[in-house]
């Protein structure tokens, strides 16, 4: 299988920042002191949004059986929604013994037959990975028959963490769909968005800003994502990332391949929303461009700033510690600055360099960097004097036993904090964690242990 | 009652089917300072920890052997398994100090390549229990009474001694955690001391700990485990747990066993309440007992108009499916469809017009012949689509808050079962009204 993927390109990704001084690049999993997901998880995550696309797991039921629909990523496709459909082949024992071959077949036949899907994406899984059926294959006999793409994705989860499994997706659209079709037109003002998932709507609180700019979203990877637009995304004049580094390697072979330049973003909070406007439009070059965003973000800050008036009068002199995971460090600590909140602390555990480097920069010399938030952010609560606490649902008790307002800051979260709009959803619901009584009364103690 | 209907199709389109090793996962959960250890691929761990959190709304302790493709190839579970045993006992602590049992159980990696845990269970010195439980077999109820077995035949000691006042519950894994313990409270009515296993009554009934705990955070104790064998009295309940049963009968011939298939309604709690009565030679059941037999009597009454003229589908793992139809039936819903996501026996008795083995794709086409769907979170934008009256049981429910305090079993619970299935069948019958006058 000469077209497999070669999983060791993937871990020396040169445009990581970690990658130019450690040994060796993206260490293995240690047995009993793992958490986090697989490959096969990052590559759902990346591609799962493309609606108008049937995703068909090729593995054992706990691969999709445990994971359908589970991400708010929202779409406005108007046929079925199919990334909030489960697919699998659910192999059996006989499939291991005797190839399960026959039997993907037969799933992408009656895919294709009862859902006519836009393309289908074949995920293989560890088992059948080991067995070694053989998707390239199927994939490429289907695709004559039913003159759809259907794509083969090779992220079984053994093959490491979810950011690999993401690359892996980034390189088999770039295999498979980027370049397969020509746009109906171009326009100067051209963009991809990479990494941009739209989980809970979050890109649709900025794209009518892109829109109102004269900025054409060609197309994402992958929220409110189309098959027809990723495979003409060769033609736009710049990759944004959104959040994600996993797709830097995704951006930087764009470049390499199609000569599109791209530039990392976050529209998390004000500041950082109004910088990637700002970015966007210079790196597009045109100095009309540039004035009307300048204006539209001067606009919109102001509209902001009315409305985030009674707020700020609660949140004066409110101190908050952030414990949550990658850009989020940063990004949501931006974001909270942006509402007057003071952050103390946030946690860089398993950051990145560069993110590491971010959060220092927003957080200002006095910030606390936590390497072991677990065990770091009791203390700071006090010796900070905190008020509020963001962070997964294991930290609840903390808030609890310091009896200080709690946000869990986990991507289940079913509202947006993207952008201008989302930031006032972010400062509801911190107004409403700091009104709220419960977390001085659910820790209390009983009346027998008084 | 019709026949079971087992298709045989190429895919599961939106599956309702849970894996083995997830079924295990909660059986290991229900002992208490027990840490799960799964071996397989990260990401069956990952995946697994995330679903049930989201169900119960609780840390959940799970580690993994983090299998990657190298040592897949290289490896025959003794660096990974052994690594992680010491990872888990050095560095995992609770409270009450470090684990006291590690649950070693498999994914469909290793059993692919053929890993022989039992050899390498051998090699670690901590307390460990190992099954196996290959996600590409079975499903969530046999995971789950695969490891309860194990339990049993791994640290259960053999004995003829008995004690009269002791009662065991073998509960099947889709009893919610006051289910077992309204159960566990209805045993001990009649002057028994009852252990549940596993016991998720204690451990992810949603309890607000001291501390965030990294071990399961209660459960049946190991050493209960070690001496349950001197039982007067075993409960068994779900054709899943008939094997548990069997094996704990196998560990003292003295023992009293008895089983049933489930204990939702009247006639499966009056059947529960004449063993007890029997086996601890009490006349009559004590008066709360009785209170309640008489408000199901009465909630059954209540809820039949509504319910007789209701077509349900019901779509549940098979356990679960032959109680909540049972109690339907009972009060005269009539269940046009029940959907299981694996086979069992017990489908043979579930009453239900249609009894099917599949996904929540095998309903398609058949809307007409139901108003209201019982289901998981799954079925929810189903009947959404389709303006089906909804009442969500059975895994996963990432819906709603507060399913461990949810009890649909004994005279109680099917009461409080009965009416908010009746409610939601009127309530639907109302907006299908509204929506014809508007049209």
């Amino acid at each position: 299988m000469a077209t497999k993927l070669k999983v060791k390109d993937f871990l020396d990704e040169p445009a990581c920042a970690h990658n130019s001084h450690k040994a060796t690049p993206c260490s293995a999993p240690k047995p009993g002191a793992t958490s986090g997901g697989c490959a096969f998880e990052g590559a759902q995550i990346s591609l799962f949004p493309y609606a108008d696309a049937a995703h068909l797991v090729h593995g054992p039921i706990t691969c999709v059986g445990a994971s359908w629909e589970t991400r708010a990523t929202h779409t406005s496709w108007a046929g079925r929604d199919l990334t909030q459909m489960g697919f699998t082949t659910d192999v059996s024992l006989n499939d291991v013994i005797f190839s399960g071959e026959e039997k993907l077949q037969h799933a992408i036949d009656r895919i294709a037959a009862d859902y006519s899907p836009r393309a289908i994406f074949v995920y293989s899984t560890c088992v059948t990975a080991l067995i070694g059926d053989d998707l390239d294959q199927i994939c490429k006999a289907a695709q004559e028959v039913y003159a759809i793409p259907v794509v083969p994705v090779h992220a079984p989860g053994f093959v490491g963490g979810k950011n690999l499994g993401s690359r892996l997706a980034g390189e088999t659209l770039l295999r498979y769909l980027v370049g397969t079709r020509e746009p109906e037109y171009v326009t100067p003002f051209d963009i991809n968005l990479i990494g941009e998932y739209n989980v809970t709507g979050d890109m649709w609180q900025y794209t009518p800003l892109l829109e109102e700019l004269g900025i054409r979203v060609l197309a994402t990877l992958s929220g409110d994502g189309r098959i027809e637009a990723i495979q003409a995304a060769h033609r736009a004049q710049l990759n944004v990332i959104v959040c994600a580094k996993s797709l830097i390697s995704f951006t930087r072979r764009m470049e390499e391949m199609y000569g599109i330049p791209w530039i990392s973003q976050s529209f998390y909070g004000k500041r950082d929303t109004s910088a990637a406007l700002l970015s966007i439009a210079e790196a597009l070059g045109d100095r009309n461009l540039i004035e009307r965003t300048r204006r539209l973000i001067e606009r919109e800050e102001a509209r902001l700033e009315e409305n985030l008036l009674p707020y700020r009068r609660l949140f004066a002199g409110k101190k908050a510690i952030l414990n949550t995971g990658g850009n989020k460090s940063w990004s949501i600590a931006a974001a909270l600055q942006d509402l007057g909140i003071e952050v103390v602390a946030t946690s860089v555990g398993k950051a990145t360099e560069a993110d590491r480097e971010k959060a220092r920069e927003y957080l200002g010399a006095d910030g606390v960097l936590m390497q072991n938030p677990g065990a770091e952010q009791a203390p700071l609560i006090e010796e900070r004097g905190a008020h509020l606490l963001l962070a997964g649902g294991r930290s609840l008790y903390t808030a609890l036993k310091k009896q200080i307002a709690f946000i869990d800051v986990n991507q289940e979260k079913k509202r947006s904090y993207g952008a201008y709009a989302g930031l006032l959803n972010l400062a509801e619901d911190i107004k409403n964690a700091l009104e709220n009584p419960v977390f001085t009364l659910a820790g209390r103690n009983a009346p027998w242990d008084e | 009652m019709g026949r079971v209907e087992k298709n045989n199709p190429p895919l599961q389109i939106n599956p309702i089917k849970l894996s083995q090793p997830m079924g295990a996962t909660l059986a290991f959960l229900g002992v208490d300072r027990c840490m799960p250890l799964l071996h397989g691929g990260q990401g069956c761990a990952s995946f697994t920890k995330v679903y049930f959190t989201r169900h119960f709304n609780e840390p959940i302790a799970l580690q993994t052997t983090a299998v990657t493709d190298v040592v897949a190839v290289l490896d025959g579970g003794d660096y990974s398994i052994v690594e992680a045993v010491k990872n888990v006992s050095s560095k995992v602590y609770s409270e009450k100090g470090g684990p006291a049992l590690i649950g070693l159980y498999t994914s469909g990696l290793p059993e692919t390549k053929g890993d022989d845990i039992q050899r390498v269970a051998k090699q670690v010195d901590s307390p460990l229990v190992y099954v196996n439980t290959p996600d590409y077999s079975g499903g969530l109820e046999s995971g789950w009474a695969l490891t309860c077995t194990a339990l049993i035949n791994q640290i259960c000691r053999s004995t003829t001694d008995i004690n009269p006042k002791k009662a065991v519950l073998l509960p099947h894994v889709s009893m919610q955690p006051l289910e077992v313990e309204r159960i566990k409270e209805f045993i001990a009515l009649f002057g028994y001391e009852v252990l549940a296993l596993p016991d998720l009554s204690t451990s992810l009934d949603g309890h607000l700990g001291e501390k965030q705990a990294a071990l399961s955070s209660g459960g049946i104790e190991v050493a209960q485990i070690e001496s349950l064998a001197d039982a007067a009295l075993v409960l068994s309940v779900g054709e899943s747990m008939r094997p548990c049963g069997e094996a704990l009968q196998g560990k003292n011939p003295h023992m009293r066993w008895h089983h049933f298939s489930h204990l939702g309604g009247l006639i499966a709690t009056d059947a529960l309440t004449q063993v007890l009565l029997r086996e601890s030679g009490t006349k009559t059941p004590p008066a709360s007992v009785r209170r309640w037999r008489k408000r199901l009597q009465d909630a059954m009454l209540d809820t039949h108009f509504s319910l007789g003229q209701t077509g349900f589908a019901v779509v549940a793992e098979p356990d679960q499916l032959a109680s909540l139809c049972r109690t339907l039936y009972e009060a005269g819903g009539r269940v046009q469809y029940a959907v299981s996501p694996t086979d069992s026996a017990v489908l043979e008795h579930v009453e239900a017009e249609h009894v099917i083995v599949g996904d929540l794709a095998s309903l398609d086409g058949k809307e007409g012949d139901y108003s209201v769907l019982v289901g998981n979170f799954h079925c929810a934008s189903m009947a959404h689509r389709l303006g089906k009256g909804y009442v969500t049981r059975g895994f996963p429910n990432w819906e709603e808050v507060g399913n461990q305090l949810k009890d649909d079993l004994l005279y109680a619970g099917s009461a409080f079962f009965l009416c908010e299935c009746a409610n939601t069948a009127t309530e639907q019958r109302e907006e299908h009204r509204s929506d014809m006058r508007f049209k």
